[in-house]
């Protein structure tokens, strides 16, 4: 799968990874900006703005970009994280042309008052919609518990008072700063015709005006400390208590974050792993995982626990032993080889679908400005080894204090658990 | 584009379909029982789903574990649901991989030791389950719309109810997996970096000795009220509606999933205009359409502030209304070309073609090749879709809020 890359004068990356056996082409438009982005009073601007961008530039209106999008058949849409905010839109190979015009044309939005208003609206229903969804906001409470005054604290959606508090034109003034051509990155996958990609973007994005570089949201501490304590939000009519608790891990910027992943399938994978096997199998939990998450500069070792409330204090030291079982006494070659291969194969199958190789090529580009195939990918799983594995829980150990937040009908903590026997954070 | 497809069914009534994919390297295997919750016994909703998770305990000479590991170890992505009508088990993997996972599934399928000792831990994982989904608005109010719209059984929730669940017993499991795990009416498809011919002799070598009867049609019992509501302490309310349109076997039904895809398909659809982005009522409003074979339903769902619930259910109500005489020749074209997009698209997924050949199987008794379904849609017209709407316009709905407080439903048929 060829990789092509080419800059414009004005510093607009345009990279393309083409498929022979692709039947689509995907196009994106990668802007570094998120989260972690915004200063203290416009939180939530950037997943605010990423909605703002599809009510159009002048003389598009919303209504005529979903038209169009619907007449090309193209299956669009766009996601904001801390640290990301990626439009894409997939169609057939005949009408990337119409997705890169219509795309680029969106980048350069009006940001009309009468539309912010309306889609404030929106953002609202959909901060109450999480909300009302399970683990109701324990995720981005464990996260600011986490991360203290790291700009990785900062929730993407932001609150119902930020929101309600955000004018048009402080978002017009985060736009001008961080949607410029030396951060962001035209992105295509699949099917893709380079040399007509290379000429829309000339035609369509040279008028971009270069903007100086900022820093990007930059940590007060070199690395997050985790604010050891247990918080709890609570929410009676519940059925189940949900638990998130974080640990450090390695950053996307080190080497380890490969073992890292790797060893999270191997304890808490969503089958087949020791989460699963003590915590799932026997029907204690609804759900019992460990995820790895990284970021440019931080890396978090996620567990998200579901459960009985009255067992949550319970299962959460049962996890805790489960992690200090696997530091004290390693991974066997067996399980670890079981895991690769499952990794491996993972690799494989989402290595096929063009779709999804627009966000591992993109985000790798805004990342790192850097290429990495999927026969690369796989090179790195396959020469993984026990060793890393074992380094990864020396340096990182899952069973030091974390931020914990729980949410769900308990108000107390059980009495005698462990989890409780831990510090409380600030509620 | 020219597709290999191919079917071919054994003796004993199993199915096998399958689609060659030189572009991939993978290969995507699914096998479908039917045996869906269609087919749990009165007081024992939920039936289907534990039996499909005790067969995952133990078959063959494996145990729980040994099978989970027979299939992850060589990086199969598996899977097991339960549908209506069908018990599933699935894989996606590297091809090579195929002969040796093929028996693992075979054992599951015929060789279930149903261990007493698991079951506890597998109703529990149910019953677990269960709880979760108490916790999720949007899924309870689809699960409440079925369960009033359809006719008894086929509204039952595939995931079962708290209570039955909690009275099943190992006997119940045992009954269930002899009476209806069999061959007859079984589907097999596989698609991807395949071998038909040496593919249907693996098939064949596993399953050509297994015996057993067809099952037995189920009837279609009484439905439920039109209009409900479910309390629920949330900050949103939800608001879902429903109503009967011609199953996918039917000529008609391309009119039909225009029809649905047009009023609340894609984001220029009607409902994503009016109720979302002309009034911001909503963050998500959609509406899909959903077959059996005998009959199907077009299903809205949106989810608001309980200040402005009302408001998105009027809006909704009024698009409904408004669609006779209302189609525009610009909005069929942008449906065709979606349609087109997302058939032509499935090319590049093994797992989404052997989902599309077993359903087309289960409704049509035979593959319809990708080109196929889009003159389906391509022959239609402004004239053919009014003409139709004219005389089946959207009607009888079926109205489910959930939240704090019921809606108002004008013209509604008293609960």
């Amino acid at each position: 799968m060829p990789f092509l890359h080419e800059r414009l004068p004005n510093g607009l990356d345009v990279v393309a990874e083409t498929s022979e056996a692709a039947v689509s082409t995907s196009v994106g438009f990668f802007v570094m900006t998120g989260a972690r982005d915004e200063r203290p009073g416009i939180e939530g601007v950037s997943h605010f703005l990423e909605h703002m961008v599809f009510k159009g530039p002048p003389g598009l209106s919303a209504e005529e970009i979903n038209r169009s999008f619907d007449r090309i058949g193209a299956a669009a849409n766009a996601f904001t994280s801390e640290e990301d905010t990626v439009y894409h839109a997939c169609v057939l190979p005949r009408y990337q042309a119409d997705a890169v015009e219509l795309l680029a044309r969106m980048m350069r939005p009006e940001l009309r008052a009468d539309d912010f208003d309306l889609e404030k609206k929106v953002i609202l229903e959909e901060i109450r919609m999480y909300d009302d969804q399970p683990p109701f906001g324990a995720d981005d409470r464990c996260r600011a518990a986490y991360f203290g005054k790291h700009p990785l604290a900062a929730s993407v959606l932001g609150t119902i008072e930020s929101i309600e508090a955000l004018d048009v034109e402080a978002m017009r003034d985060y736009y001008r700063r961080r949607y410029a051509p030396g951060t962001m990155v035209l992105v295509a996958s699949g099917a893709v015709d380079f040399a007509a990609l290379v000429e829309s973007a000339h035609r369509l994005c040279s008028d971009w005006e270069p903007q100086p570089l900022t820093a990007r949201g930059q940590p007060d501490q070199p690395r997050a400390a985790a604010l050891p304590g247990v918080e709890r939000i609570v929410r009676p009519a519940a059925a189940l208590e949900y638990a998130v608790r974080l640990t450090p891990g390695p950053g996307e910027n080190d080497s380890d974050r490969w073992a890292a992943g790797l060893l999270a399938v191997v304890l808490g994978d969503g089958s087949g792993s020791r989460l699963y096997w003590s915590l799932v199998d026997p029907g204690l939990a609804e759900q019992a995982t460990l995820g790895h998450q990284d970021f440019l500069d931080a890396g978090l070792f996620v567990t998200q626990l579901s459960c009985e409330a009255d067992e949550v204090d319970e299962l959460l030291a049962r996890i805790s032993d489960t992690y200090t079982e696997a530091i004290r006494g390693g991974i066997p070659a067996a399980e670890f080889e079981q895991a690769r291969n499952k990794v491996a194969g993972r690799v494989v199958l989402a290595g096929e679908r063009p779709r999804r190789r627009l966000f591992d090529v993109g985000l790798e580009w805004a990342h790192f400005r850097r290429f990495r195939s999927v026969a690369d990918t796989l090179q790195i799983v396959e020469s993984l080894t026990l060793d890393d594995i074992h380094r990864v829980l020396a340096a990182w150990p899952l069973d030091a204090p974390s931020a914990t937040v729980l949410a769900g009908p308990a108000e107390e903590a059980g009495s005698g658990s462990r989890a409780s026997a831990l510090p409380r954070g600030e509620a | 584009m020219k597709q290999q497809l191919f079917s071919t069914t054994l003796d004993n009534g199993l199915t096998i379909l399958g689609e060659t994919m030189p572009g991939v390297e993978s290969a995507a295997v699914a096998f479908h029982v039917p045996a869906g919750s269609i087919h749990d016994p009165p007081g024992r909703c939920g039936l289907a789903t534990l039996a499909g998770e005790m067969c995952l305990r133990g078959a063959g000479g494996r145990t729980s574990r040994g099978i989970v590991e027979a299939l992850e170890g060589v990086g199969v992505q598996w899977g097991h649901a339960v549908s209506t009508t069908h018990t599933s088990f699935s894989g996606a993997m590297v091809a090579r991989q195929l002969p040796a996972v093929l028996p693992v599934y075979a054992d599951i399928l015929r060789q279930p030791t149903l261990p007493a000792e698991e079951f506890e831990g597998a109703r529990e994982m149910v019953l677990q389950n269960l709880a979760g989904i108490e916790d999720d608005p949007a899924h309870r109010t689809l699960a409440a719309l079925r369960m009033m719209h359809l006719p008894n059984p086929w509204g039952r929730p595939t995931e079962g109810v708290t209570a039955d669940v909690e009275s099943m017993t190992i006997d119940d499991v045992c009954g269930f997996v002899a009476g209806r795990m069999r061959p007859a009416e079984m589907i097999v498809a596989i698609a991807g970096r395949i071998d038909w011919d040496d593919f249907v002799r693996q098939i064949d070598a596993l399953f050509g000795d297994w015996q057993g009867s067809g099952a037995t049609p189920v009837p279609a019992g009484l439905r439920g009220p039109h209009v409900g509501h479910v309390p629920h302490d949330s900050q949103q309310t939800h608001i879902a509606l429903a109503w009967s349109l011609p199953p996918y076997r039917s000529d008609d039904s391309a009119i039909a999933g225009a029809v649905v895809s047009m009023l609340g398909g894609g984001a220029s659809s009607r409902l994503f205009t009016e109720v979302r982005e002309r009034r911001g009522l909503c963050y998500g409003v959609s509406a899909g359409y959903q077959t059996q074979r005998d009959f199907a339903a077009g299903i809205c769902h949106a989810g608001t502030t309980a200040a402005r619930a009302q408001e998105t259910l009027d809006v909704i109500l009024a698009e409904l209304d408004r669609l006779p005489g209302s189609i525009e020749a610009d909005e069929l074209e942008r449906v065709k070309a979606r349609v087109t997009s997302g058939l032509v698209m499935q090319q590049e997924s093994t797992g989404a073609r052997v989902g599309s050949m077993a359903r087309q199987w289960y409704h049509l008794g035979r593959i319809r090749s990708i080109d196929e379904e889009l003159t389906r849609y391509d022959q239609l017209d402004v004239p053919t879709i009014e003409q139709w709407l004219a005389t089946q316009p959207p009607r009888d709905l079926t109205v489910v809020s959930l939240g704090c407080d019921p809606l108002e439903v004008p013209g509604a048929i008293p609960a």
